[in-house]
């Protein structure tokens, strides 16, 4: 399987963060959610993906450099960040032709398609759109030229469970189209990811802490529920992080079927992506 | 090129919803320019001044949206970021004078039909020497300006804007002063007359420069910048 984006290395210096030494890659046909607190380095990661700030180590993007071939790449991607677009100031129409001069393959047919199908009007400054009226423009603009890969930062931040769910189903179906596409999604709503993500990459200040896929996640990891002495018999190898609460303590297992056979436990709860991301961020180790 | 129109394009549209405001300038610059026949060298200066300034808003336009970081997702990069932005500009504040000069005659014709009393004629010449001097001064303006919108942002690149012309306005004086203490004032004449000779091509020469380097400038402050 081919990787449609390949991090290697990767470091960024900024006075009080850093990232340190990133590496993961998406693999065609695959979405990726990239996951960790505001402030973890998320971001950071996609910019210094997409060249927009200078960065350290090899960054491959559709099989190319995206510091050498930067304008060709950005050809074949659709990006989406949360909290940054062209203008308030322009209607759904304009930017068509604004596109259109961006973009070698646009195709106005598609664009008018999605902002038919997404109910966006055509002569409305989206400076009075809703929030998800916004994100959905901006998806329609980021598929609307046949991109190989998304790049989507955030893009569920703030909008209702409803919109949340239409926009991952949009994902869903362009993944759906072509075997080939893929998709790396930054959000710190995990729950979203649970549905859509074949792989799991967490960040936490400026390290790569998880990078597994989502599958493995929710079928091997589990919470061990037990009491302290019961904790105290567990060896430090055989978990991730616990977190002790007032009448029990709460363990992160990898294997949990591993686990049931070398010890007596039997409480052993299905984590969610949000209890994982918590263990590895906020458990302890002893 | 196609890269660069879209983001001219993206421009134009934002100050599209000038275009209430320029009217109104323009039927107010008309009503000052028939009180006050003084006022009628000054429509290409106002006129290029005007435009630049709105050119320059276009900065503000793209803070609000946090344009610049969307902006070099798509295919573009900063220097062509930066090339357009001069392009759209230096247009704007140039067909601004251009208008200014044409429109100069025709509210002259307007005035003399409702003030015929009190006939005015168009002095060419002037009138040239005005356009000329709107297009370096907005060159001026717009050379400092946009380097230091690159390196503050437009909020605080204003402000260091007005101090940088003011240092430059310090410089300048200082020079003058200079000039005469060193007795040079016997050569004003001689000064005089060579820019008579060869003052248009002078300003055209220092506007294109002062663009140039400002240009150099900008790519260096931006091209740097995460």
């Amino acid at each position: 399987m081919k990787n449609s984006i390949e991090i290697k290395n990767v470091s960024k210096k900024y006075p009080g963060f850093a990232l340190k030494n990133i590496n993961f890659c998406v693999p065609e046909g695959t979405i990726v959610g990239l996951i960790g607190e505001n402030g973890a380095g998320k971001t950071t990661t996609i910019k210094a993906l997409l060249n927009i700030i200078s960065s350290l180590g090899d960054i491959q993007v559709l099989g190319k450099n995206i510091r050498k071939h930067e304008k060709e790449i950005k050809q074949d991607i659709g990006v989406v960040l949360d909290n940054s677009f062209l203008s308030e100031y322009l209607t759904t129409k304009k930017l068509n032709t604004i596109m259109k001069d961006f973009y070698n393959n646009w195709d106005e047919k598609k664009y008018m398609y999605y902002i038919k199908e997404f109910q966006l009007p055509e002569n409305q400054l989206i400076k009075e759109f809703s929030s998800g009226m916004k994100m959905k423009l901006k998806i329609a603009i980021a598929i609307s030229h046949h991109p190989k890969l998304l790049i989507l930062d955030e893009p569920t931040s703030g909008l209702d469970p409803i919109v949340r769910n239409e926009i991952l189903e949009i994902f869903r179906k362009y993944i759906e189209e072509d075997e080939t596409r893929a998709i790396l999604i930054s959000s710190h709503i995990t729950s979203d990811l649970e549905h859509i993500s074949d792989y799991i990459v967490l960040i936490d200040k400026g390290e790569i802490k998880l990078d597994k896929a989502t599958t493995e996640l929710l079928e091997n990891y589990g919470i061990v529920k037990c009491s302290k002495e019961d904790f105290e018999k567990i060896k430090i190898e055989d978990y991730i992080s616990y977190r002790a609460g007032k009448y029990q303590y709460e363990v992160l297992v990898a294997d949990k079927y591993e686990f049931r056979r070398k010890y007596d436990i039997s409480v052993i709860d299905r984590p969610t992506i949000e209890d994982i991301m918590l263990f590895y961020i906020k458990g302890g180790k002893a | 090129m196609s890269v660069k129109k879209g983001l001219i394009k993206k421009d134009l549209y934002n100050l599209s919803s000038y275009k209430t405001s320029l009217i109104i300038v323009f039927i107010c610059m008309c009503i000052l320019g028939t009180s006050n026949s003084t006022m009628m060298n000054y429509i290409p200066i106002i006129m290029a001044t005007m435009s630049g300034m709105i050119a320059l808003s276009t900065f503000s336009y793209d803070e609000i949206a946090k344009s610049n970081t969307y902006v070099l997702t798509l295919p573009t990069n900063k220097k062509e970021v930066i090339i357009s932005k001069y392009i759209l500009v230096i247009s704007i504040s140039l067909v601004g004078a251009i208008i200014g000069f044409l429109i100069t005659p025709i509210i002259i014709q307007v005035m003399n039909a409702i003030k015929q009393e009190n006939l005015l004629s168009v002095d060419w010449n002037d009138l040239l020497i005005t356009t000329l001097g709107g297009i370096f001064g907005i060159a001026l303006i717009e050379s400092i300006q946009i380097p230091s919108i690159y390196k503050w942002g437009p909020e605080k690149g204003r402000i260091q804007m007005f101090i940088l012309i003011f240092i430059l306005i310090l410089i300048i004086a200082g020079a003058a002063y200079l000039f005469i203490q060193a007795g040079f004032s016997e050569y004003l004449n001689a000064i005089e007359t060579f820019l008579q000779s060869f003052g248009i091509p002078l300003l055209l020469i220092v506007t294109i420069t002062l663009y140039y380097i400002s240009y150099k400038v900008s790519c260096r402050i931006y091209l740097k910048q995460d």
